[in-house]
């Protein structure tokens, strides 16, 4: 793989980060490397705008951690990315949200819209998203998937975006984040209590924050957002005013910023990399686990397994809904920014197993049997994460005993889609089932 | 302002043609699975080679002399059945584990269709004799069928060691071998033998040592009988039974 320098740049981001602004214990220990990952996720998801749902205690640096990450990725001061956040309370609005009417030209019989800081900003913080009501998440849904904002007839599109969204554990005042909602997080982490003596020094540090902000880039910041130029147009005004934050936070931490330019070139990097065969025939199996059922065709929030079916050992009898499309993307996009980031010239299995735990825990709904069975276990993770980590441990297992057997099974599957009279592989998966669905669909096509 | 949808497009209209759905198994086209080779791989099949040329063996010995699947067990049939027996074994380049593995592959495996005691015990008989080790052990405690004839001529300069029991006619013909039997043996034991060494360590049927002409026959547990032996010595216990006293054959003493 090609070596510019981008990924020691960003790993100076990450260092400075961790050693400085968000003290941490790391978490996570990919090829032999540990990494905190909070701050690892965070950085990442900044890279491939990507979509993140930061949970933990209320005060253990879900936020803040978020906009550190931001500041240094994209190059915004901290006051414009505090000014552009979005909270979540049962008040809120589309108005406060999105965008709302130009009251000025509305009196002289226009219709304008004046977009809010977070729907023109391309880093996107919602605190406390759980605390939206449910019929209020819907409002941000487009947006979260797509980077459109609608208000009244007009629209903007954010060509480069990416989400963070923090979420406290389910108290009084919370509500449960809606099913279509909760899907459009490529990985969820949580944001972990340091330990007491680096939360001790936490106290001793205060102010750190002071390193990322500049009161004249974020007035010219603001001044461009409020201004009545098209959003278009004011793209390359924030990035050249960002760019001046970038130099100067270099010159004053010792740390470089990424520019928009960086980021584009390191994205083109990473979508070079492809899966290598294990990573593929293995996240085809776990896909193959969660959404498989022999009796209903796929598994189904509304359908109950069958007694005594032949798969009962397998993921699918132990969760109740179906892995979306969008989990294999997020697999693949993180573990290419995982893989990018090492500076491997292929994603292998180790960058998806790493991944593969924070793109699904949030994602899946296991039955309550499960949970009951392993809620007291001990772990160190919280519950969903910790059974995500479990069940990728459990396919990987699988994976390891019959993965040439596996890859001769798609290979074959390849060359009687071509056309070669040859009969599929059996086996004792739901993935050998899936393959000869897709077989059976090509000769009915053809 | 620019006018959008103009009645002229110069964008090509969506062809139809047969469905060119993408092959969603295309990165695995260039795959071959290569198994890697282990020395214990070889092993395997070089030891699966021999066993199938021993099975080979044995059924051809099967085809030639238990056409009907009965054998008689007669003087002359059973030389002939080693003659046949001798002929195949003596092309065969085999272990004396290959042996074990034979006999237990008599019983536990599809592959070998038939398992006859006669025949069986004279094919593992000519085995024992031909095997390129001085000491052979047989594990046949976990056969359910007792073999007969098994140690039929062994040679002077061999010893043969059964774990488990053996079935009639075990060590006729003996040749100056050494036989050892872990458990107990059947009617018949030591018949013909001309020299050499038998000791079972439990207990032995009745016709013991018939016409035998020399050397050793020593049970651990009880004879239940002699038979009309010629020339050699019967110890019961350490303690000499033949010849001895007054000794009728197949009467308990």
């Amino acid at each position: 793989m090609e070596k510019n320098g981008y990924q020691k740049q960003v790993m100076e981001i990450y260092q400075f980060i961790s050693d400085h602004l968000y003290f941490n214990r790391p978490d996570l220990e990919v090829k032999g490397e540990w990494f905190n990952s909070a701050i690892l996720l965070s950085l990442l998801t900044g890279l491939v705008k990507g979509k993140e749902l930061i949970i933990g205690e209320p005060g253990l640096g879900k936020t803040t951690s978020a906009e550190f990450v931001c500041s240094l990725i994209y190059q915004f001061p901290l006051g414009v990315i505090w000014g552009s956040e979005v909270s979540g309370h049962p008040e809120q609005t589309e108005e406060k949200i999105i965008g709302r009417p130009d009251l000025g030209k509305l009196n002289q019989g226009e219709e304008d819209v004046v977009w809010t800081n977070f729907s023109q900003v391309p880093v996107k913080i919602v605190d406390e998203i759980n605390r939206l009501p449910e019929t209020k998440q819907s409002m941000i849904l487009d947006g979260v998937d797509r980077g459109n904002w609608e208000y009244l007839n007009e629209m903007i599109i954010n060509d480069e975006y990416c989400l963070y969204a923090t979420a406290n554990y389910q108290d009084g005042g919370t509500n449960t984040i809606i099913a279509p909602l909760v899907d459009r997080f490529d990985v969820i982490v949580e944001s972990r209590y340091p330990g007491a003596n680096l939360s001790f020094l936490i106290a001793k540090s205060k102010g750190k924050e002071q390193v990322l902000r500049h009161p004249k880039f974020e007035k010219d910041l603001y001044r461009i957002l409020k201004s009545k130029i098209a959003y278009e147009k004011k793209i390359p005004k924030m990035e050249e005013v960002c760019n001046a934050f970038g130099d100067y936070v270099e010159e004053t931490v010792g740390v470089k910023p990424l520019k928009r330019e960086d980021r584009d070139r390191i994205r083109d990097e990473m979508q070079a990399l492809d899966l290598d065969l294990d990573a593929s025939a293995f996240s085809r199996m776990l896909l193959a686990e969660l959404s498989f059922c022999d009796r209903y065709g796929q598994k189904r929030i509304v359908e109950n397994c069958e007694e005594g079916c032949h798969y009962t050992g397998y993921l699918c009898r132990q969760i109740r809904n179906c892995a979306s499309n969008r989990l294999p993307t997020s697999i693949k996009l993180f573990a290419q920014g995982l893989a990018w980031l090492l500076g491997d010239s292929q994603i292998d299995i180790e960058h998806v197993k790493t991944v593969m735990p924070f793109a699904l825990s949030h994602r899946i709904q296991w039955k309550d049997e499960v949970l009951s069975q392993k809620e007291r276990a001990k772990r160190d993770d919280p519950f969903q994460i910790f059974l995500a980590k479990e069940a990728v441990k459990t396919v990987s297992q699988r994976y390891r005993e019959q993965s040439d057997y596996l890859k001769d099974a798609l290979a074959l599957g390849s060359k009687i889609f071509q056309g070669e009279p040859l009969e599929p592989l059996e086996g004792d998966h739901p993935i050998y089932t899936e393959i000869k669905k897709d077989l059976q669909r090509k000769r009915s096509l053809s | 302002m620019k006018q959008i949808g103009s009645p002229k497009t110069s964008r090509p209209p969506f062809e139809k043609g047969p469905s060119v759905f993408p092959n969603p198994f295309e990165e695995f086209q260039s795959f071959h699975f290569q198994k890697q080779e282990i020395p214990l791989d070889r092993m395997v099949q070089s030891a699966e080679a021999v066993m199938d040329q021993i099975r080979l063996g044995y059924e051809k010995l099967l085809e030639e002399e238990a056409k009907e699947l009965v054998w008689m067990v007669q003087y002359n049939t059973i030389i002939k059945a080693y003659e046949v027996a001798e002929k195949y074994v003596k092309e065969i380049d085999y272990s004396a584990e290959d042996i074990e593995d034979f006999c237990f592959a008599l019983e536990n495996t599809q592959k070998i269709p038939y398992l006859i005691p006669g025949p069986a015990g004279i094919y593992i008989s000519a085995l024992c004799n031909y095997a390129k080790e001085d000491e052979i052990v047989l594990k046949l405690s976990e056969l359910k069928t007792e073999i007969n004839l098994i140690g039929f001529r062994l040679p002077k300069g061999k010893r043969l060691m059964v774990d488990g029991d053996t079935g009639d006619f075990t060590g006729i013909g003996l040749e100056g071998g050494e036989m050892v039997v872990e458990g107990n043996a059947k009617n018949w034991t030591g018949a013909g033998m001309r020299s050499g060494k038998i000791l079972v360590k439990k207990n032995i049927g009745l016709h013991t040592g018939e016409w035998m002409m020399g050397g050793e026959i020593y049970v651990g547990g009880r004879v239940r009988g002699i038979g009309n032996i010629v020339e050699g010595k019967v110890y019961e216990r350490d303690k000499l039974v033949y010849p001895g006293k007054a000794r009728y054959p197949n009467l308990y003493y």
